[in-house]
């Protein structure tokens, strides 16, 4: 296997993974439709009035600039790999030239 | 003899009875001020590209509240500004910067009730419709809403965790909408990540103790 191919493997892996990861993440904390808080609320019930209140605790819930972020990181990755595909076909060629 | 002891039996009974009613049906004025931190006001705004979900804890005020006479009812609800906030800090200092709600320069967000319509009671609930000024970020403006009532006697005691304390509870329920360009809230801008509409849920309990 060449350097090269091992290279692109692993840029394309890798954004695989990044997409895969960002909107599973994504997904798995209530797909919010927003930035991503580090404040989540829970909602509590007062025993004697019957009032519903909030309490707020240190929580991460992540926004759409996940998914987004991860979409554009991992085409940036795609986009490393095929430069290092193109690279290494025209060293390739120009090898067998000489 | 007999005769006279059961009439001044009887007319003690009556007096204590009057008193106690009178206590009963006087008017209460029940303070908003919640020490254990429940009273609270939820915001929601929905707008297509996001949705904002906020909560605000620092209410105080009063409203005078007579169970015979919901309909007489009267009162002013204070928020705190400062004390809205939302999940994301950054977000939370957008909301309170000069360009929403000016915290600094509007310490305030509050409520006076003027006048009650379709109130109907029943049990110890009524529920009527609310008119009156809601002042935010300096405008005034009138609006209605639809408001429930619940009066809790002798409930304060229960409620601070200490049965030598006497008084009752009166729990405030409302959900309405606003719209946020009638407050100046950057009218018109936008409105594909801050909804123009501000979904309000109030949730809160005000305790007139006794003596």
């Amino acid at each position: 296997m060449k350097p090269s191919s091992s290279v692109r493997s692993a840029l394309q892996v890798a954004a695989g993974l990044v997409l895969a990861g960002t909107f599973g993440t994504w997904i798995a904390t209530g797909s919010h439709r927003g930035w991503t808080q580090t404040l989540s609320m829970e909602l509590h019930v007062d025993e004697v009035t019957g009032l519903t209140y909030p309490v707020q605790k240190p929580g991460f819930v992540a926004g759409v600039e996940f998914p987004a972020g991860g979409a554009a990181l991992a085409a940036i990755l795609s986009g490393l790999s095929l430069v290092v595909r193109r690279r290494s076909s025209a060293s390739s060629v120009s090898a067998v030239q000489s | 003899m007999k005769n006279q002891s059961f009439r001044n039996t009887l007319q003690l009974a009556v007096a204590l009875g009057a008193t106690a009613l009178s206590a009963v049906a006087a008017p209460q004025t029940f303070d908003f001020k919640d020490p254990k931190g429940v009273n609270n006001v939820q915001f929601r705004l929905d707008a297509p590209l996001e949705a904002i979900n906020g909560t605000a804890t620092g209410i105080s005020g009063s409203i005078t509240f007579d169970p015979s006479k919901p309909s007489a009812t009267q009162g002013r609800i204070v928020l705190s500004t400062a004390s809205m906030t939302v999940g994301n800090p950054v977000m939370a200092d957008h909301l309170r910067s000069a360009n929403w709600l000016d915290v600094a320069s509007h310490p305030e967000i509050s409520f006076e009730a003027r006048s009650l319509g379709s109130v109907r009671t029943e049990g110890n609930r009524t529920l009527a419709d609310v008119t009156g000024l809601l002042s935010i970020k300096g405008i005034q403006k009138e609006v209605t809403v639809p408001v429930s009532l619940t009066f809790l006697a002798d409930k304060l005691g229960a409620r601070l965790g200490d049965d030598k304390v006497k008084g009752d509870l009166l729990v405030l329920r409302a959900e309405f909408v606003i719209q946020r360009s009638d407050f100046g809230l950057q009218p018109g801008k936008m409105t594909d990540k801050v909804a123009e509409t501000i979904q309000l849920t109030l949730s809160i309990a005000g305790a007139a103790p006794r003596a």
